[in-house]
């Protein structure tokens, strides 16, 4: 069951091997190159030989005298030209044609094959002279299958070694590509660590290993400097709580607490953006379906809106499941609906289609042109700053927003409000 | 409860120290971390109160090296990092629960004693029970029913969870951030007032429409329920 997808996989990698192609672009020009030499070699190694055993058959036949008695034996054929009897028709076409390779159906004196030659005798009669070829024949086969094998032992080896090369180099290409993957989760303790042969591939394995160790160290410190941030705030308003909690109750001491809890709300906001801008890759993600978000959103602010004196509608259509942080994105709806309370008109809604989820009202709303400035940190619109509020719920909104690589919608409705939406991007 | 506290604040830590003492607790009090596991290696103790950055070893280094010894008993910790990355790795150390400064001393008071009582079995008197029942009010977890005095009652997913979570601590102080964190799932405080509106439904369908109310609030502190 696990092995089948696993060798699909490789096999897959495999394809895609720049080194096993290339060893099969190189066997392939090998082949061609070794078909070229080895036909051209036994092409011209045949001829020589022919022009060779001619030679020496007119040079026989002029050493001889051959009158009509018949010298023929299975190292050779001397005769006259015209007294051919009792040998195979081959040889007198042969003879017609002036000379050439013959084959014969069956063996003559144990020879298939015989070059015929024709010439003259010593005293100028016209002859015809022929030789078995077997010998030089074998030779032949012996020359072209050595030859053949030598290629075929070639080509194998290439492909063995584009094969290995190939492999060798998947395995680091699929450590490297592991890598990146286990960084790209958030986890920054990952490294290639491969070097051996200290060729490209692990040049590049050695950088992408100095990159992530400069993340990691980046990373650590961040979350060192927001640890010792928070620390250093939260322990003076810690403090400054338990002192609160000693004076004697009444209207001030409550006014105190409430100031002391909203200071804290603010410094949380701040350090939840901070922490949410640090935070990288995958880390935390699990699947959220948008439409069981909206309606359980819908469950719980439903009654806050209402007691508040406004309405909250759900419009919810057919959804994606997204990759998230659901604890985020809650708290960016919320802030969203918080929003909306606060500042928006007596009808909010909740809708969520697809890959977008967001929340709209049927206030004022605001003008396009300030769009940019409301999801900066710390800008409200109303500068008079009369209704509460850190001025953070946007910038946080728009922290969870590219955390999740999706995009931030603000829009106006019609004829008059605000709609803000994320929008998750198609895997 | 004989509660070990390591707090290296030299405010913050006589206060708790105090306040715990004051509600009866015996308080073995620490400021630096290696006092700290050398003292819970070598005594019982009934709670642990950890703040998380203290100096030589901190909190969740401590609570690490007692869990790796099988020591299981209950751990809270305190500390100034809240969000939830750090609260996932105080729970993963082996903390029962956590809290982020700056805390009212009802909100510590009221985790102290759910993990005493979690430490007493008290938990899992009703962990496996499909009805839960306190006086003429039942909730029926199988059937998702809620009834009082024979009648029905017809609850919100979220109030029913709500109920449940009260029913299950009888007469004990329930903070909004607890319910926050066990209810809601939310580990930030969502500046609506989620808690009370959702409490006020739940009253007025549970203790309105009848002579005696179960849930009662505890102004600054929190709610209990059937007490």
């Amino acid at each position: 069951m696990f092995l089948v997808p696993s060798i699909t996989a490789r096999l897959g990698w495999l394809r895609r091997s720049s080194s096993l192609r290339l060893s099969l672009l190189l066997s392939a020009i090998f082949a061609v190159g070794f078909a070229v030499a080895i036909y051209v070699a036994l092409t011209l190694g045949q001829r020589a030989i022919e022009r060779r055993v001619d030679t020496t058959l007119g040079a026989l036949a002029q050493a001889a005298i051959v009158d009509d008695r018949r010298e023929d034996s299975a190292a050779m054929i001397l005769r006259r030209r015209d007294d051919l009897a009792g040998l195979p028709a081959p040889f007198a076409r042969a003879v017609a044609r002036g000379g050439g390779t013959i084959y014969l159906d069956d063996d003559l004196m144990r020879s298939e094959r015989w070059r015929v030659s024709v010439a003259q005798d010593a005293r100028g009669t016209p002859v015809m002279v022929a030789v078995p070829l077997d010998d030089s024949e074998r030779a032949q086969e012996l020359l072209s299958e050595t030859l053949w094998t030598t290629a075929a032992i070639v080509i194998a080896g290439t492909l063995a070694i584009g094969l290995g090369a190939g492999l060798l180099a998947q395995r680091r290409l699929a450590r490297i590509n592991d890598t990146l993957g286990r960084l790209a989760m958030g986890d920054l303790t990952a490294r290639t660590s491969t070097s051996r042969t200290r060729d490209d591939l692990d040049d590049i394995a050695a950088q992408l290993d100095l990159t992530a160790a400069e993340l990691e160290r980046l990373v650590t410190q961040t979350r060192h400097l927001s640890a010792s941030i928070a620390h250093d705030l939260r322990t003076p308003l810690a403090r400054l709580r338990a002192q609160l909690e000693g004076v004697p109750e009444g209207a001030e001491r409550d006014a105190a607490l409430d100031e002391a809890a909203r200071l804290s709300d603010i410094f949380d906001t701040i350090m939840r953006v901070a922490r949410i801008e640090a935070q990288h890759g995958r880390e935390g993600f699990k699947a959220v379906p948008l439409d069981a978000l909206a309606s359980d959103l819908g469950e719980t602010f439903g009654p806050v809106v209402e007691d508040g004196g406004k309405t909250l509608d759900l419009n919810i259509g057919s959804c994606a499941t997204i990759q998230g942080d659901q604890g985020m994105l809650v708290q960016a709806l919320a802030n969203l609906i918080q929003n909306a309370i606060v500042h928006g008109g007596q009808r909010i809604t909740l809708f969520a289609h697809g890959r977008t989820i967001g929340v709209s009202d049927n206030g004022a709303g605001v003008d396009p042109s300030q769009f940019a400035e409301i999801i900066k940190p710390m800008v409200r619109l109303d500068t008079a700053r009369t209704t509460q509020g850190s001025g953070l719920g946007l910038a946080l909104v728009k922290a969870v927003a590219d955390r999740h690589g999706a995009r931030l919608i603000l829009a106006r409705q019609d004829p008059q409000g605000l709609s803000v939406a994320l929008e998750f991007a198609q895997l | 409860m004989r509660i070990l506290l390591l707090e290296d604040d030299g405010q913050l830590g006589p206060w708790i120290a105090n306040g715990l003492r004051e509600e009866g607790h015996v308080v073995d009090h620490f400021e630096n971390g290696k006092d700290a596991l050398m003292a819970a290696m070598g005594q019982e103790f009934d709670l642990l109160i950890l703040d998380r950055m203290v100096p030589d070893l901190d909190g969740l280094a401590v609570l690490k090296s007692l869990r790796a010894s099988r020591d299981t008993t209950p751990a809270l910790f305190l500390s100034a990092l809240g969000e939830v990355d750090s609260r996932i790795e105080g729970f993963d150390a082996g903390g029962d629960d956590y809290l982020t400064k700056p805390f009212a001393f009802a909100e510590l008071s009221a985790r102290v004693s759910a993990l005493g009582r979690r430490r007493d079995a008290g938990d899992t008197r009703h962990a496996n029970d499909t009805t839960l029942r306190h006086g003429d009010l039942s909730l029926d977890l199988l059937a998702r029913r809620c009834q009082r005095g024979g009648q029905t009652i017809d609850l919100m997913a979220k109030e029913f969870k709500l109920l449940e979570y009260f029913m299950r601590r009888p007469g004990r102080l329930v903070t909004r951030t607890m319910l926050l964190e066990q209810v809601w799932d939310m580990s930030f405080d969502p500046t609506t007032s989620v808690v009370e509106t959702h409490i006020s439904r739940l009253r007025a369908k549970i203790d309105k429409p009848f002579e005696t109310a179960m849930l009662r609030t505890r102004r600054g502190e929190g709610y209990v329920f059937g007490a």
